[in-house]
């Protein structure tokens, strides 16, 4: 029944029909929810009654007149530290585990393994790992002489909590950077590498002037899967400590949940979503700007 | 050849999406099928005997009543084995309802809420957190139930006079502490006074027993501290509702405040766990029963849950909290969920017939170790009768005004939160004045 059609046609919509199902989850789960929760922001909706009344830009206004929002983002930094950390340990590993070593594809399962866990399973583990009395962490500290240390309230000083966390994110996702790592390297030409050895480069030389500026497009990828990882945390947070103690450890998006779903203010917490939407675009476009100064390669 | 190819594969699309329509259809036939049925049956029944069968389903016999119903419930570890022992025995008076249990999620508040704003309501479910003026667009009046006058916290879910919702047990809280524990570290006597109090956790601390397990970590541990103490301290039941009248509800010498500085007094001392920021519910219970830790204050539902985690139940004893020094001993009563029937349920009647049921005959409440939502009935639990011989007044606690509720979310307060940083704070007072203007502000903000 196609055949009198002409070849271009027929091409069309093999890509229509192929392209329609995924298309359509698409804007069913990600577009239309979005243009719902733009739609929300401007109104006061409580979250289960059928009015919706509409209050303009009062969101908008509400958080950005209230400082105590944008403070909670500095909780965030400590997981953008932890996140930088942990590029440079996955590019490590990604250059050790590339060479030729005995075990290596064990010892790449090994670290890739965290990150298959549940988010909230890895939380709940980590909560025992972390407990001051009972904790693995304290009791292996303390049975190696460090009975000072052994006392530390992992999760319950102020300064330390957020670091504690982002390190738990550390153990998870580092895996996960050290696979694309591994994958971008595997692909760097080995005649570039012989050239360099011809040329008398040492392996440091060659780390930091072959190896590295032929990975810059997916170090930035990284870069950027951890700056919105690090604004975007959530799990690790409410599980183990609840934002505690006393705030301390509150995310941003822990706390447009809580203004969602414990204060009954779905219009502000949409506001508040959008917002980080495009806090996460500007910072972005911010990276962009920094790592492209030296042109395009 | 080519042609051929795509001729098959646009052929291939096209069973798939008529199978795939026929499913929604075949699916569609099935449930319509299925709802109308018990409605049928009812309606000949109701033309063929008794017409008042629809409005008083109480008066109408077991067998009248027939459909499926399914109610969402929080206690997911009872699905498969005490549920089913119920579903056994309802069965025997209602031989034509079918009940079917669904597990809520960890949030039944949450959950709930989604479902309202889905309008894919449970027959049988449990009032969320909503303002009372709401319930009619959800849920069906319980007045034809016959329970008005034998039901406690009546009042608590109506609106305009219309039941909606009858609480599923009650619960008072105070002191669950081990006897071992207690009888170890040298107390001979329940303490009566907060000073007896004070020196009963000298004792336990001297004995290396963790005096009182907070669970502050948690938050929702404390919050017999916030809602139920401030209340008894001032003696008045519709205490939490005196917020609207004022721009500093929070101060030291009122009901919160007191009740917080015990709390704060309690960590100073060292007799909650060594770290609070760093504790272990599920832990605790077993240290409890196992007597490294003596004491909580929770609802007496925990009592259960202590035994339950290891010790016998005559290890386990309940005492009224002594928040003062005056020997008068008053304890909240605070109901737990809420029954209710939704408005829309297909089968309205089988679903009363389940609320009323479970209230009256299932026996929930001993397994849950709750005071039974029927006035005067006496509970089968020790602790429960140990507890009312230390002669105890319980006060009712009253509902929340829905407009206190409103600041309150207005000002983003969440008053046990609120409670951890006023223990942790170096000086609380500035805790309670950040919070009292933030209620100031909501309130002139809403105009109350």
């Amino acid at each position: 029944m196609l055949g009198t059609l002409s070849y271009s046609k027929q091409k069309t919509i093999i890509i229509v029909s192929f392209l329609l199902i995924p298309l359509l989850l698409l804007a069913t789960f990600t577009y239309y929810p979005a243009l719902k929760l733009i739609y929300y922001s401007f109104t006061n909706w409580d979250g289960y009654s059928p009015e919706k009344p509409w209050v303009g830009l009062d969101n908008y206004r509400e958080v950005f007149s209230n400082p105590d929002i944008f403070k909670v983002f500095i909780h965030n930094f400590a997981y953008f530290v932890m996140g930088i950390v942990q590029n440079v340990v996955a590019i490590y590993f990604a250059v050790v585990l590339n060479s030729k070593l005995r075990g290596r594809n064990g010892f790449r399962i090994m670290l890739f393994l965290p990150y298959i866990m549940n988010g909230v399973a890895v939380a709940f583990m980590f909560g025992y790992v972390f407990d001051t009395t009972n904790g693995s962490l304290n009791l292996f500290l303390d049975s190696i002489g460090l009975h000072h240390l052994a006392q530390t309230s992992w999760l319950g000083t102020e300064g330390l909590v957020n670091y504690s966390l982002a390190s738990t994110g550390f153990w998870r996702f580092m895996g996960y950077n050290m696979v694309i790592y591994i994958a971008s390297l595997q692909a760097i030409p080995r005649d570039i590498y012989e050239a360099a050895k011809i040329d008398g480069a040492g392996s440091f030389q060659t780390l930091w002037r072959v190896t590295l500026p032929n990975m810059k497009a997916v170090i930035q990828l990284n870069l950027f899967l951890t700056v919105t990882g690090a604004l975007e945390v959530f799990d690790l947070p409410f599980v183990l400590t609840k934002g505690g103690p006393a705030g301390a450890s509150q995310t941003y998006v822990q706390r447009v949940v809580e203004t969602a779903f414990a204060y009954n203010n779905y219009g502000l917490a949409s506001a508040m979503s959008i917002i980080l939407l495009f806090f996460v675009v500007i910072v972005l476009l911010v990276q962009q700007l920094v790592l492209n100064r030296g042109g395009d390669k | 050849m080519r042609n051929k190819l795509f001729s098959l594969c646009f052929v291939i699309i096209m069973i798939f999406s008529l199978s795939l329509t026929g499913c929604g259809s075949n699916n569609n036939n099935n449930a319509a099928s299925a709802t109308d049925k018990p409605a049928a049956t009812t309606d000949t029944e109701g033309t063929g005997g008794n017409a008042s069968a629809t409005t008083e389903p109480a008066a109408a016999s077991g067998t009248d009543i027939s459909g499926k119903i399914t109610f969402l419930t929080n206690r997911t570890d009872m699905i498969g084995k005490e549920y089913d022992e119920y579903v056994k025995r309802f069965n025997e008076k209602y031989p034509n309802i079918k009940v079917e249990f669904e597990a809520s999620q960890t949030d039944y508040n949450q959950q709930a809420k989604v479902r309202m704003a889905s309008g894919e309501l449970p027959d049988v479910m449990f009032v969320p957190s909503i303002p009372n003026s709401d319930l009619p667009k959800y849920f069906a009046s319980l007045d034809d139930l016959g329970l008005n006058d034998k039901i406690t916290f009546k009042d608590f879910k109506s609106y305009e006079g219309k039941l909606y919702g009858i609480t599923t047990g009650n619960s008072t809280s105070g002191i669950v502490y081990n006897k071992k524990a207690f009888a170890d570290a040298g107390i001979t006597e329940v303490p009566k006074t907060w000073d007896e109090f004070l020196a009963a956790c000298e004792k336990l601390k001297a004995k290396g027993i963790v005096p009182l397990a907070s669970n502050f970590k948690d938050k929702w541990p404390l919050n017999d501290w916030v809602f139920a103490v401030p209340r008894i301290i001032e003696n008045k039941a519709d205490f939490p509702n005196d917020k609207l009248n004022t721009d500093t509800p929070f101060t030291m010498d009122n009901g919160y405040g007191k009740s917080f500085s015990l709390l704060r007094e309690l960590n100073e001392k060292g007799y909650l766990e060594k770290d609070i920021n760093s504790t272990n519910w599920e832990q605790s219970k077993k240290d409890i029963a196992a007597g490294k830790f003596a004491m909580y204050f929770l609802g007496n539902w925990v009592i259960n849950q202590v035994v339950g985690a290891g010790t016998t139940s005559d290890n386990v004893g309940f005492f009224p909290l002594p928040y003062d020094n005056s020997g008068k001993l008053t304890a909240p009563l605070s109901p737990d969920f809420f029954y209710a029937v939704a408005k829309d349920s297909k089968n309205v009647d089988a679903a009363k017939a389940f609320v009323k049921w479970m209230i009256e005959e299932s026996g929930y409440e001993d397994f849950a170790g709750f005071i039974s939502p029927l006035k005067g009935k006496e509970s089968k639990l020790p602790q429960l009768k140990e507890f009312q011989a230390t002669g105890v007044t319980l006060q009712e606690g009253t509902p929340d005004d829905p407009k206190v509720t409103e600041i309150t979310n207005k000002a983003q307060l969440d008053i046990p939160a609120m409670l951890q940083e006023f223990v942790l704070a170096k000086d609380p007072q500035t805790v309670f004045d950040k919070w009292n203007k933030a209620w100031a502000k909501a309130k002139k903000d809403l105009g109350y």
